[in-house]
């Protein structure tokens, strides 16, 4: 099992955080001490215990696992310890003292939305927006095991919060429709100000395919009269 | 079943995917047991016993069938795992077993003569005379093609053998020697045909550079992907090597099957099952490829085209190929 400290890989975050309000929210909590943010955490891995027990059992053959989970628009990192009898989830905020089998990297949305299986993870990292280094068995059996568990976080919260599941769940509700509109607003914005520099840089992306196609038909030009 | 007679064979890596495919409209599905006995042994995947027999009661409630792949070869003198895995599928309701080695086909027709076998692609029968002869030895019911053979060949196939023909209609592809093939062997220890992993991830590494990734299979650099490229695979017949000074995928591009477009055609050539490849992936790809194919059939069943669905966003490399059923490169 590779250790990625000792391995010394680069410590930059090959995903570039989307825009979006995730991205400013991080900003808030970078000023947030991670050991503040712990009993969330220890809050969710209780729930993923008592709801999905078979995601640990599906990671019963790495003991000693310790995966690296990188929210790239996030000012933390976590660490998950899938130890069968005291697994943990820990806020970390970087990866500098962490000796860890194996990192995933991606925006927190589509973290979520791997958990929830609503995209595939080789479709996410196909087009590259997921990112991992380090044991990839390791990451492949967190992949599997928690799209095997059939995750529904809105469900497993609604069963975690008793009484307080149907207030908590309309204020998340109508929390999910700002973020939505925001997002939007922020596409916009983000639209607003790359548009001309994209436009300049697909001109130029043209450009440089003419010009290889040229370079392409001179060579076979020159081949065949080589030939001839 | 909409058009008569021909089923939607759908993956299931786990008890979420199973619900995924049976709750998108798989008439059938097809899983594996958590160990070497098939073709997809991957750490986190597949069914424990108690998930399949779960697995059974979901899909029988709504009339979808269950399909066990026992399709690796069992290690020289040690067939005990894989026959416990033939009379486990037997002894939990599976409606079929999927094998591909001449033993244990043996093994199944003689210990449980009730149980429906299929032959797996991984067997290679390519031809009616092989295929013929399974059915005459074990009494196997249906056969999976190799992805060897164009339309028309598999409609003289169908007309000459006395049993159900299934072919592949999406998912991923192999390089025409299913069951064969020791590429993988050759770079990690591991054989796919007995180990039932094609390039084991334990072998697997991805090194950022910086500048691109890199791909490394039993420390063989296989491929390196720049920004933004799309990656595939960390199989050596999916690997970019230079030969002749130059770059290129020497064996096959990462791209994905599909025949949304071939269906009736196969139909027509008499084929009674379609086939989606994929027990390594997600719940998203198998509820998003079975729910296209699902509607597909549907179509055809009611006299129409099927609609051209684009699947781009979850196939290998972002693109799509029609493979050898249309022999493009000839």
């Amino acid at each position: 099992m590779g250790m990625l400290s000792e391995r010394r890989e680069p410590v930059s975050r090959p995903v570039e955080p989307p825009f979006s309000p995730i991205l400013l929210a991080g900003l808030a909590l970078a000023v947030v001490p991670p050991r503040l943010l712990q009993p969330l955490f220890d809050a969710i891995l209780a729930v993923v215990r008592r709801r999905h027990p078979d995601i640990l059992d599906r990671l019963s053959d790495f003991p000693n696992a310790v995966i690296g989970i990188d929210p790239v628009d996030l000012p933390f990192v976590l660490v998950l310890e899938p130890w069968p009898e005291q697994p943990r989830l820990q806020v970390h905020r970087d990866f500098e003292l962490v000796q860890a089998s194996a990192v995933i990297r991606g925006p927190l949305e589509m973290l979520f939305d791997l958990a929830e299986g609503r995209i595939d993870g080789d479709a996410a990292f196909f087009s590259r927006q997921l990112v991992f280094e380090g044991d990839t068995e390791v990451v492949l059996a967190l992949r599997n095991a928690i799209d095997g568990a059939g995750i529904n976080l809105e469900e497993d919260f609604a069963a975690t919060l008793g009484p307080l599941a149907r207030p908590l769940l309309r204020a998340s509700n109508i929390g999910g429709r700002v973020y939505r509109r925001l997002a939007e607003d922020m596409g916009k914005i983000s639209s607003a100000l790359l548009g001309p520099l994209l436009r300049g840089s697909n001109t130029q992306s043209a450009r440089i395919a003419e010009l290889e196609q040229q370079v392409a038909e001179l060579r076979r030009g020159l081949k065949a009269r080589g030939r001839g | 079943m909409t058009v008569e007679g021909v089923e939607l064979v759908c993956p299931a890596g786990t008890p979420a995917a199973l619900k995924a495919a049976v709750d998108a409209g798989a008439d059938a599905v097809y899983l594996g047991f958590r160990d070497e006995t098939n073709a997809r042994n991957f750490p986190g995947l597949n069914f424990s016993r108690p998930e399949l027999a779960k697995g059974i009661v979901y899909a029988h409630e709504r009339g979808a069938r269950v399909l066990v792949a026992i399709n690796t070869f069992p290690r020289a003198g040690q067939p005990e795992l894989w026959h416990r895995a033939v009379d486990d599928a037997a002894r939990l309701g599976a409606d079929a077993v999927i094998l591909a080695d001449l033993g244990l086909c043996d093994y199944a027709a003689r210990t449980h003569p009730d149980l429906r076998l299929h032959l797996s692609v991984q067997a290679s029968a390519s031809s009616a005379e092989a295929i013929s002869f399974y059915h005459r030895a074990f009494g196997i019911r249906r056969a999976v093609l190799p992805r060897v053979l164009s339309v028309a060949e598999i409609a003289t196939l169908c007309a000459g053998v006395p049993i159900e023909m299934e072919v592949f209609v999406f998912g991923g592809l192999c390089v025409m020697a299913e069951g064969r093939c020791s590429l993988s062997s050759y770079a990690t220890g591991h054989s796919p045909n007995i180990d039932g992993a094609c390039s084991p991830a334990s072998h697997v590494r991805y090194r950022d550079t910086g500048s691109a990734v890199v791909s490394e299979l039993g420390g063989f650099t296989i491929n390196r992907f720049g920004p933004g490229e799309p990656a595939g695979y960390p199989t050596l017949c999916k690997g970019r090597f230079e030969a002749n000074g130059k770059l290129s995928y020497l064996f096959e591009e990462p791209s994905s099957l599909n025949t949304l477009d071939l269906l009736p055609e196969l139909i027509a050539a008499g084929v009674k099952a379609f086939k989606i490849e994929g027990r390594q992936r997600g719940r998203a790809y198998v509820a998003d490829v079975v729910g296209a194919f699902r509607r597909a059939v549907d179509a055809i069943g009611r006299g129409e085209r099927p609609a051209v669905e684009m699947l781009d966003g979850i196939t290998e490399g972002g693109r799509q190929t029609a493979g050898a059923y249309e022999r493009k490169w000839r």
